[in-house]
């Protein structure tokens, strides 16, 4: 493990892409800590230009959109992390099973997955969306998670497959080891980078998501999140009006994390799949 | 019955599970909503006004028989089934008595005309980008690829908003609203046609400049990968002119492309709804988008089966094709050598 | 026997990264008609570079410093490379690639090639024309016709070989540079591959071979004389019985050592091979390329390279041969 660390972080894009996403999530971490404004609350009129008072000027209804951007990158960072986390837990759970047992289950888990594969993401994002009362933060990270699982129980089979002739694999299974404690001890720790690498990419696709809903208007509710603030632009029409401080930061945030998280990924694909490095 | 039309069966079964389940999707959860979805909307009318007792019983009345509230659930789906069967997307209820089906009918044109030709130039455009990025090497392949790999990363309604920006607020060249004049009505006079281009410029590059993107760095990597294939080789070694040899590469590096070109005109219907919402253009996504803030649940519904859809029929048209094209895939099913 | 082929000084390398190595050292070699020419050594000896630039088939990253060919009275310049006509290949001179290789198109049919490569240097053929002519070379050669039809994952891995054989002397070459052609193949397709070789020979179809290989004993039964080369220059060259037999060169014979001992009890050996392996040719060795694995290396190797003892169809590079001789 320590061996990859170093041949890690002597990648150049690697750290570069990793102090990106350090830097983005220290911003949101501590910048709610310095700050007691409610981002919520307006300090401004309409779109003020950024001056001393509000650093990045003000939105539409005059919130302060320097402190809304410490809250929304924490926004929709958490709902990617959520979404990356019950994605990757459920693709692992129903990937390794499938893999792993084989026969009519796998049948059935990869027909159930290829089924909704093959089922546009939007659709399923918007009609959940529609359907629960309220959108919290977690629920919204639930929701995006439990559309985009297929992709990584697909690849997570396919580890699987391939690890379970492993002869330690069989050992373990001889010497009558359960399922479950073989899937965890003996297959998890194998594909543990890859497993990772999709979780990374699930992260990143989720807050993507999040800025598509919350464009349609199916956003969190009584937060503010990096889609909320571009959804309030583009409604208040603060690009037609030239507020380019309100509706540039989240365009460019967003743009810069899937940027980031996308090159941290193929970094890591690069250091884990040697193969690669010629190209 | 031979192999490949067992092939065929077999994915059209697949597909009609896919629909199905896409269908209960579409059904079932806009019904997890608390309460009546009539009453609850027949309430927000009355709240807004407008509309009093008598003409509020009959729409009552109307939305009452169309899902057949009265009735089991599973008689509602069946019934609701048996009007997709039919075509019959329902009514409106943010434009009561509007037809969901006229309500697309109206905006899909708009969405056709701005995705269609985009997605086949961005095809086009891209697939010989990365073709000649592949051959040429150098610092052409690398500018090509470098501008390519981070057009295609970037989320493509924040190109959108940029694009806005910049060349109709900044540099205030093009309108920045809607697909026509808001004073006009559509015609086919020369000005209108102009004022429609205008228009249309502007969501038109921010979605071309995405797919070029896209496919430039696809195409690249499978023309590299063909270049380096040793039939290209012995083509060469036997004194093959260049132009025959590219044709074989262009049609096996084509092949996935292809896939790539159907699965862009799949999603269609679905691929440019943010785009839409950014220029306020008259399409598929700012219907759903209007839909969505007057929570108008049958147009919700009509837009995500038809996006479904459309994409589903289009895989269903790539297996075929593929079957059809690749002698590999073909005799795979065959089960020859 | 008539010369056919001579080249003369050649010289190539590879341009990687901004630097160059050297795959090819002053080979000169001659061809005479209908015979076969082995060209054997260890892998990444240069022979597959040289089949390379004898095939006129030379292309970025590799590039021909000096060297020319003499083909039938006519004088071509290698350093062209890319440059050269397209024309001369195939109808002068022809590849068989390696059997191993997937030299086939897998999405189109044979007859696709056929048609490809004739309409190449007879503009003016028809499609019908050319699957005919190429039919008629089947039959002529005990291939069933049907395979024209076929695409490459139809055909097995022997018969692939041999359709590849026939396309690549549809225009009856001169000469037919045959890269490992039977490598990868199962023994009794490698004997079909061999025969047809044989009987396009004998036909006159193609006027001489060098046969590319790094299996001696298949070159014993092919070959009518053999070319050692180690570290892009020819080690030693002589006839088949000269270089099997009476191996002059320490290379030669360590090769020999290492492959043609069919008694169980040298098993040992045959694993072994040769000690060490070839040199790293962005920094070759001083002097005799092959001193540092050469158990007879006296100083004088690692100073001097060798010149060639001997004459230009029996000669090895080796000091060695110098004491022999004063």
């Amino acid at each position: 493990m320590n061996l990859f660390l170093r041949q890690l972080l002597s990648n150049g894009r690697f750290r570069f892409s990793l102090i990106l996403i350090l830097l983005l999530v220290g911003f949101a971490i501590i910048g709610p800590m310095v700050n007691h404004h409610n981002p919520l609350f307006a300090v401004g009129g309409r779109f003020d230009p950024p001056s001393s008072k509000a650093l990045l000027g003000t939105d539409v209804i005059g919130n302060d959109v320097f402190v809304q951007l410490m809250y929304g990158i924490g926004t929709s960072l958490e709902i990617g992390v959520i979404a990356g986390a019950v994605a990757t837990l459920i693709g692992v759970v129903i990937g390794t099973l499938a893999g792993f047992l084989g026969g009519t289950l796998d049948e059935l888990l990869m027909g159930l997955t290829n089924v909704i594969i093959t089922i546009p993401t939007i659709v399923i994002l918007i009609l959940l969306s529609v359907a629960v009362e309220t959108r919290s933060l977690v629920t919204m990270g639930i929701i995006i998670g439990v559309t985009s699982w297929p992709w990584t129980a697909r690849a997570v089979r396919a580890q699987t497959t391939s690890l379970r002739t492993r002869e330690h694999v069989d050992v373990a299974r001889i010497s009558g080891v359960g399922t479950v404690s073989i899937i965890l001890w003996e297959i998890l720790p194998y594909m543990f980078s890859y497993i990772f690498m999709a979780f990374v990419l699930q992260l990143a696709s989720g807050i993507l998501n999040e800025a598509a809903l919350s464009l349609l208007g199916l956003g969190p509710d009584n937060t503010i999140s990096l889609g909320k603030m571009l959804q309030f632009a583009i409604q208040g029409e603060a690009v037609r009006t030239g507020a380019y401080w309100d509706f540039l930061p989240p365009t460019l945030l967003l743009a810069l994390i899937s940027f980031g998280l996308l090159l941290l990924q193929s970094s890591m694909d690069e250091v884990f799949n040697p193969r690669l490095r010629k190209v | 019955m031979n192999t490949f039309q067992r092939y065929i069966l077999n994915k059209l079964l697949w597909y009609i599970a896919a629909f199905l389940v896409a269908a209960s999707l579409n059904f079932f959860l806009p019904r997890l909503i608390p309460g009546n979805p009539v009453d609850t909307i027949v309430a927000q009318m009355a709240q807004s006004g407008g509309t009093e007792g008598e003409a509020r019983r009959k729409i009552y009345q109307t939305y009452m028989r169309e899902f057949g509230l009265d009735k089991p659930l599973l008689v509602q789906f069946g019934t609701y089934l048996s009007n997709l069967a039919h075509g019959n997307l329902g009514t409106s209820f943010g434009n009561y008595p509007a037809k969901v089906n006229n309500l697309i009918a109206s905006s899909l044109p708009w969405t056709i005309a701005l995705q269609l030709p985009a997605i086949i130039i961005g095809w086009i455009l891209g697939n010989i980008l990365g073709v000649l990025a592949a051959y040429r090497g150098g610092a052409f392949d690398r500018v090509a690829f470098v501008g390519s790999l981070a057009l295609s990363n970037l989320p493509y309604y924040c190109l959108a908003v940029l694009l806005l920006y910049l060349f109709s607020v900044a540099i205030p060249i093009f309108p920045s609203f809607g697909g026509y004049n808001p004073g006009g009505t559509p015609n086919l006079s020369l000005t209108f046609m102009l004022d429609v281009i205008q228009h249309y410029t502007l969501p038109f590059l921010s979605l071309v400049l995405v797919l070029i993107g896209g496919q430039a760095v696809g195409m690249r990597s499978m023309a590299i990968y063909e270049l380096s294939a040793d039939y290209v080789g012995y083509m060469r070694g036997l004194g093959v002119g260049d132009g025959r040899v590219v044709r074989s590469i262009f049609r096996n590096a084509m092949l996935p492309q292809i896939t790539g070109l159907a699965l862009a005109i799949g999603s269609l219907v679905g691929g440019a709804l943010l785009t839409e919402v950014v220029f306020s253009y008259p399409g598929i996504g700012s219907t759903l988008f209007t839909a969505i803030r007057q929570n108008d649940y049958p147009v919700v519904q009509g837009v995500t089966i038809l996006v479904t859809v459309a994409v589903l029929g289009a895989n269903f048209l790539i297996d075929i094709g593929y079957g059809l094209i690749d002698p590999r895939i073909r005799s795979a099913q065959r089960g020859e050598r | 026997m008539d010369e056919l082929l001579r080249v003369q000084n050649v010289r190539a390398a590879y341009a990687v990264g901004g630097r160059e190595v050297q795959a090819v050292e002053e080979v000169s070699l001659t061809l005479r008609e209908g015979e076969v020419l082995g060209l054997a050594g260890e892998s990444g000896c240069g022979k597959s570079t040289l089949a390379t630039i004898l095939a006129l088939a030379t292309k970025p990253p590799l590039y021909v410093k000096s060297g020319q060919m003499v083909l039938e009275g006519k004088t071509i310049d290698l350093t062209l490379g890319a440059g050269l006509p397209r024309e001369l290949r195939g109808q002068l001179i022809s590849i068989l690639p390696q059997g191993a290789l997937n030299s086939l198109n897998p999405t189109a049919r044979v007859r696709e090639l056929a048609y490809d490569v004739l309409k190449a240097h007879r503009p003016t053929i028809q499609r019908s024309e050319a699957y005919e002519l190429t039919r008629q070379r089947l039959e002529q050669l005990g291939l069933p016709a049907r395979v024209l039809e076929n695409y490459p994952h139809q055909l097995s891995g022997g018969m692939k070989q041999r359709v590849v054989t026939v396309i690549s002397t549809l225009l009856n070459p001169k000469v037919l540079i045959a890269d490992e052609p039977t490598s990868a193949l199962d023994v009794s397709s490698q004997k079909a591959v061999v025969g047809l070789l044989k009987t396009l020979l004998e036909r006159r179809v193609i006027s001489s071979i060098v046969f590319i290989a790094h299996d001696l004993p298949l070159l014993r039964e092919i070959a009518d004389r053999i070319a050692i080369m180690y570290a892009g220059k020819i080690a030693e060259i002589g006839t088949n019985h000269e270089i099997i037999d009476a191996p002059k060169h320490p290379y030669t014979q360590a090769l020999i050592g290492s492959i043609l001992v069919p008694e169980p009890y040298v098993r040992q050996k045959r694993v072994e091979g040769i000690e060490g392996s070839p040199p790293d040719l962005r920094s070759p060795p001083s002097g005799c390329r092959f001193h540092p694995r050469c158990k007879y290396a006296m100083p004088k190797c690692s100073q001097t390279q060798p010149p060639e003892f001997g004459t230009p169809e029996r000669f090895a590079a080796c000091w060695l041969l110098e004491a022999v001789k004063s």
